[in-house]
């Protein structure tokens, strides 16, 4: 039992968030097909797909219609303005790279035929209202990828 | 198709438990084989593991070989481990069912699973954040209790439903898991108290949320011929339903009607021959107080937005007109992912063998169900069991 050795080892203290661990979506074109979007995005315009073939609308937005199968697919504005359809508030237990921001609201939010989920800024659940228009806004991490929020416009 | 059997299973005790994924296997293996007499693992033709997220709560994937190995059991037919987020373990008895009934394995297990707590409760809930697609809703920090609190916003906006006809349904479910030695929670709660928690995520209070759990149980499935070799008290599936519609939040058939679980319980009643008034025992997926209150309205027991209503009439209590989890349901017993499902049909057999204490026991039950929703409750599975 003598000359059993004993030895402290080293292990990195932190390693990068993409791509494990990271909830935004790698958005170049080196890693999707629909990059156009987050280009989009960059310009402060909302946009999706839509079927050229069938009409349907698409979101989230794909390369792939998923009413009729068909590739052939067109970008189209979605506007800046939509109304808030339901919220809550994340009070307790968020996800890794969330805890700074809480209490946060999440919503729904109705633009045309499309209910689209995101982050609601500049509010807090009380003062919230569902049919309340709210309006887009950009944001955009430390690493250059940008991602989409509303906000109230009151 | 051959019909098929339930004859036996066991289960751990659940809740935050200080053992490994692969203890709570161990365990849960070790309970089922001892249930059964003349079943050893080496014949054990088919393996199916339920396991929601092994690869993210103990970092390994290729589980079920891990599984078999742990018990000795050598499958020669089938093995596979079964995802569908907190149906898992319904995806594991339903292709262990498909196995037996096709006569591709004349003994098969259904083993699920599931350890939630981690170190750093943060990796817990980051998991359960990437159940909703991840890229568009997940990253909105869209894990189940705000999608959960938006569909009770919803109905509440809708049908008038109130917080504290949905802390209702907590206090039923936690009354009957305090008959439950094996559930996460064994205190009975008051409504005052449901509304009172912790605010997670409004109008969703603490009690209002199912936990996180560690749990695994095991069931044998067996063709009903066959049955009575191993038990006196089968129990036998009789009808099946699963229905999926959409993925995406922008893709669901609607946020305040479950359209897919209506469509789900129609071809279970169907299969099964039986009508919504023929159930005496509903074990449905309670993960939050405002899906049992859904459930209600989906099944038919009440008319669509008088969910709210059915509870406070007392209908779905043991002697009211369905007796809706007398387990003690996901609020009371806790919710390790793999694991409910099987949890709920071995409840179902010792329904039917007598075999729970008296205040949640369900006297001459013949027909029951048990129902996992998954995802942003896009998902309805369903399996019915009969006694006879």
């Amino acid at each position: 039992m003598g000359n059993v050795e004993f030895e402290k080892i080293k292990r990195p203290e932190n390693i990068k968030l993409p791509y494990m661990l990271d909830f935004y979506p790698l958005e170049d074109e080196k890693n999707t097909r629909i990059s156009q979007f987050f280009k989009s995005l960059r310009e402060g315009r909302l946009t999706t797909t839509k079927c050229k073939e069938c009409g349907n609308l698409l979101w989230p937005p794909r390369i792939v219609c998923s009413g009729c199968l068909s590739d052939k697919l067109e970008w189209v504005d979605l506007g800046v303005e939509g109304e808030l359809y339901a919220f809550t508030e994340m009070k307790a237990g968020p996800p890794l790279g969330f805890a700074q921001d809480v209490p946060f609201c999440i919503g729904m939010v109705k633009i045309g035929s499309l209910l689209i989920s995101a982050r609601i800024d500049d509010a807090r659940y009380e003062n919230l209202k569902i049919g309340e228009r709210v309006k887009l806004k950009i944001v955009e991490l430390e690493d250059g990828r940008v991602f989409y929020r509303f906000r109230r416009i009151n | 198709m051959r019909k098929v059997a339930i004859v036996g299973g066991g289960a751990t005790k659940c809740g935050k438990r200080e053992a490994t994924w692969r203890e709570l296997v161990q365990e849960a293996g070790k309970a089922m084989f001892d249930n059964v007499d003349n079943i050893s693992p080496k014949d054990v033709e088919a393996l199916l593991v339920g396991a929601a997220q092994p690869e993210r709560f103990t970092f390994q994937v290729h589980v079920a070989p891990m599984v078999a190995e742990h018990l000795g059991i050598t499958p020669t037919k089938v093995i596979a481990t079964t995802e569908l987020m907190c149906a898992s373990g319904q995806a594991a008895i339903r292709y262990a069912w498909a196995c037996v009934a096709s006569g591709i394995a004349d003994v098969a297990v259904a083993l699920g699973v599931e350890k939630m707590y981690m170190p750093n409760m943060a990796e817990a809930q980051t998991n359960m954040t990437c159940v909703l697609d991840r890229e568009w809703d997940g990253v909105n920090a869209m894990s189940a209790p705000p999608f959960f609190a938006m569909t009770a916003q919803r109905h509440m906006y809708e049908f008038g439903t109130t917080k504290e006809q949905m802390a209702l349904v907590s206090v039923k479910n936690h009354h009957y898991s305090t008959m439950n030695p094996i559930a996460q929670f064994q205190k009975e709660v008051t409504v005052e108290k449901v509304l009172q928690s912790l605010m997670i995520a409004p109008p969703l209070s603490l009690f209002d949320c199912s936990g996180i759990t560690d749990g695994a149980a095991g069931v044998f499935i067996v063709p009903a011929e066959d049955a009575k070799k191993y038990t006196d008290t089968p129990m036998y599936i009789v009808g099946s339903g699963q229905a999926n519609i959409g993925n995406a939040i922008n893709n669901l058939a609607s946020i305040s009607e479950w359209v897919p679980l209506k469509l789900a319980v129609k071809e279970a009643l169907r299969t099964a021959k039986i009508s919504v008034n023929d159930i005496d025992i509903a074990e449905l997926h309670d993960c939050f107080t405002i899906s049992e209150i859904m459930e209600y309205e989906a099944f038919g027991w009440c008319e669509k937005g008088k969910g709210g209503e059915f509870i406070e009439d007392g209908e779905p209590y043991i002697g009211g007109k369905v007796a809706v989890n007398p387990r003690g349901g996901l609020l009371g017993c806790g919710h390790p992912l793999g694991a409910t499902a099987i949890l709920q049909s071995i409840d179902i057999l010792h329904q039917f063998r007598g075999e729970v204490p008296r205040g949640r026991y369900v006297k001459d039950a013949e027909t029951a169900v048990t129902h996992n929703l998954s995802g942003a409750a896009n998902v309805h599975s369903l399996l019915v069991y009969s006694r006879g």
